[in-house]
């Protein structure tokens, strides 16, 4: 493992921001190495991100706007992974830790003969020595994990475990060859039903709601305004999913997804394990909560104790009035 | 019409997760082995797609697990399995998801199916990354995050979802499915059921039955774990009391400003 290949998520054209996060720290890694950092991106608006990748640091970017891509479960993608890790040679693979990454790298996995290390947050080099980190058990341990030494490693990284800088930009973008034409699994029809808000997983400021907002309504009046205020992300507890509050896309926990934004804000949720392993690992958490007992507090840098009703409308004015959009 | 479905045995999910700061090692004692959660969704979609397709239709549920815990299948049979296979032997312990998926598929190809289940992730170590593993060692197309399963013909109709919405995807069987927790929530054992799986037949299988060409266990595995440690403790939180709600925004807000948040 010498050289670096990030797998460059998108759909159809729509950029992934951790997509910018593996190409930026694709380099930091390659230059331990001694190798070189490449990415690779295909489908239907592979083009346009191939340009949108170009101005980070990375040496080649391999391209192909093939539409089969899309008119196949991920079984496109895969072999053209394949190709581009033969294309570079020796290397460690970053694919992001989302629900197409984790297929895609099982697969690739076999394909490589190669190990493979989940959801890594930070990688240790020494020589061509991998080590990755990452948090198991719903975050109750940390792993330094090595991958042996071999021709192909793939890690998949979570999310804002790095930041994203455009700087330092000078690879060439390279047409990949055409894959096969036809697979065994054809995906008729492809529906979008959120409204292009930003993915959970993906974003910097989480704020999420549980049964203490009582109903689907506060999630729209209260958290949605306070998330726009801060450029997050609505999420909720379980019990706001079960009770059809909210669809469970938007479930945090350990039935649920895992987050790790710089920021945690939860309103009206108690913090029952089934939650926390979904959430504890983010940078900073806020609560607030009627019962100042409860367990939520044990984890969260603030809590505070009082009407969530009254304390998120003030809490997003403040907000607006520091960013100079007062009302 | 045969179905696979793979359940894997994983300590009690509702039991908070300790590490003994000695051994650096998982607190064990006193902690059930329970089958992992997300396998129960997969076992319904198996037992729905077996009562719609009626006929001689089995469930089998395989496992790879050590054999003094494959008592724990008996609550999957009581479920409405029809019978269990189990691969343990000692060798396999350590494996990493290399070489968990490669022992894997080796006995899943002994067992004959036209569809394999398996569950989303595991709750013990959330890899991933085994269903598409075992697809691309068995040749079989893979769809994973199932949430409506139909089957005419011998082709499959599978509503997934996915990070923004739902795909329809159509794909031959042979396959393999993973199931989303939208599924539907898996069935409790009836009496009868428990009764009846005390009968159901649990088959072992061994490493040797399986004429693997290269090893497993820790010296078949890709990947070793060097070390494993609590992750860096969060500092003792504060508590502000704010019966008063501009006292609570603004105790908020301050601790948004001093982090930089805002």
């Amino acid at each position: 493992m010498k050289n670096v290949l990030v797998y460059a998520e998108h759909r159809q054209g729509a950029t992934r921001k951790v997509t910018f996060e593996l190409a930026t720290q694709a380099r930091t890694l390659a230059d331990s190495l001694g190798g070189k950092a490449c990415a690779v991106v295909v489908g239907s608006g592979a083009g346009a991100i191939a340009q949108q990748l170009a101005p980070y640091p990375l040496d080649a970017i391999y391209c192909n706007e093939d539409s089969q891509v899309d008119a196949f479960l991920l079984d496109p993608v895969v072999d053209y992974l394949e190709a581009a890790a033969s294309l570079v040679g020796a290397s460690l693979i970053l694919i992001p830790n989302t629900l197409s990454g984790r297929d895609i790298a099982g697969r690739l996995m076999v394909k490589l003969r190669a190990g493979i290390v989940a959801d890594v947050v930070d990688f240790e080099i020494a020589g061509e020595s991998v080590v990755c980190v990452s948090p198991k058990l719903g975050g109750a341990i940390t792993t330094r994990c090595a991958l042996r030494p071999g021709e192909f490693g793939i890690a998949t990284v979570r999310p804002n475990a790095f930041q994203a800088a455009a700087s330092g930009g000078t690879a060439k973008i390279e047409q990949l060859p055409t894959a096969r034409r036809s697979y065994a699994a054809a995906i008729d029809n492809d529906v979008e039903e959120g409204t292009g808000e930003l993915a959970l997983e993906e974003a910097p400021v989480v704020v999420a709601g549980g049964r203490g907002l009582g109903g689907p309504e506060p999630f729209e009046t209260l958290l949605k305004p306070l998330a726009r205020a801060l450029g997050g992300a609505v999420g909720a507890s379980r019990a706001a999913a079960d009770a059809g509050w909210v669809p469970y896309s938007l479930q945090i926990g350990q039935t649920g997804k895992t987050v790790t934004p710089n920021l945690y804000i939860a309103v009206g949720i108690s913090g029952a394990i089934q939650h926390k392993v979904g959430m504890r690992s983010s940078g900073a958490i806020v609560a607030i909560n009627k019962d100042g007992a409860a367990p939520i507090g044990e984890f969260s840098d603030l809590l505070v104790v009082g009407d969530a009703f009254r304390i998120v409308p003030e809490l997003t004015n403040l907000i607006e009035k520091a960013k100079g959009n007062a009302t | 019409m045969k179905i696979v479905v793979t359940m894997k045995l994983v300590p009690d999910p509702n039991a908070e997760k300790k590490i003994d700061p000695q051994t650096k090692r998982l607190v064990r004692t006193g902690v059930e082995t329970v089958l992992n959660p997300y396998d129960e969704y997969a076992l319904e979609a198996g037992l729905q797609l077996k009562e719609r397709v009626g006929g001689d239709t089995r469930v089998t549920i395989f496992s790879m697990a050590p054999d003094a815990l494959k008592e724990t299948l008996r609550r999957a049979l009581a479920m409405g399995a029809d019978d269990a296979a189990v691969l343990s032997d000692p060798a396999l312990e350590g494996s990493d998801v290399w070489a968990t998926a490669y022992a894997m598929a080796h006995a899943l190809r002994r067992l004959e199916f036209d569809l394999l289940i398996v569950g989303g992730l595991t709750d013990d170590s959330s890899t991933g990354a085994v269903p598409g593993a075992l697809a691309e060692h068995l040749g079989l197309p893979c769809i994973t995050n199932a949430r409506k399963i139909e089957l005419a013909d011998r082709t499959l109709t599978i509503e997934r979802e996915t990070d923004v919405g739902y795909q329809t995807v159509r794909a031959p069987l042979p396959a393999l499915l993973t199931t989303a927790l939208t599924f539907g929530e898996p069935r409790y054992a009836s009496l009868k059921g428990i009764m009846g799986a005390k009968k159901k037949a649990i088959a072992s299988i061994g490493l040797a039955e399986l004429s693997l060409d290269s090893a497993v266990g820790s010296d078949g595995s890709k990947t070793e774990i060097e070390s494993f440690a609590p992750p860096a403790a969060r500092g003792q939180g504060k508590t502000v009391e704010a019966p008063d709600a501009a006292a609570g925004a603004s105790a908020i807000f301050d601790f948004l400003r001093e982090r930089k948040f805002v």
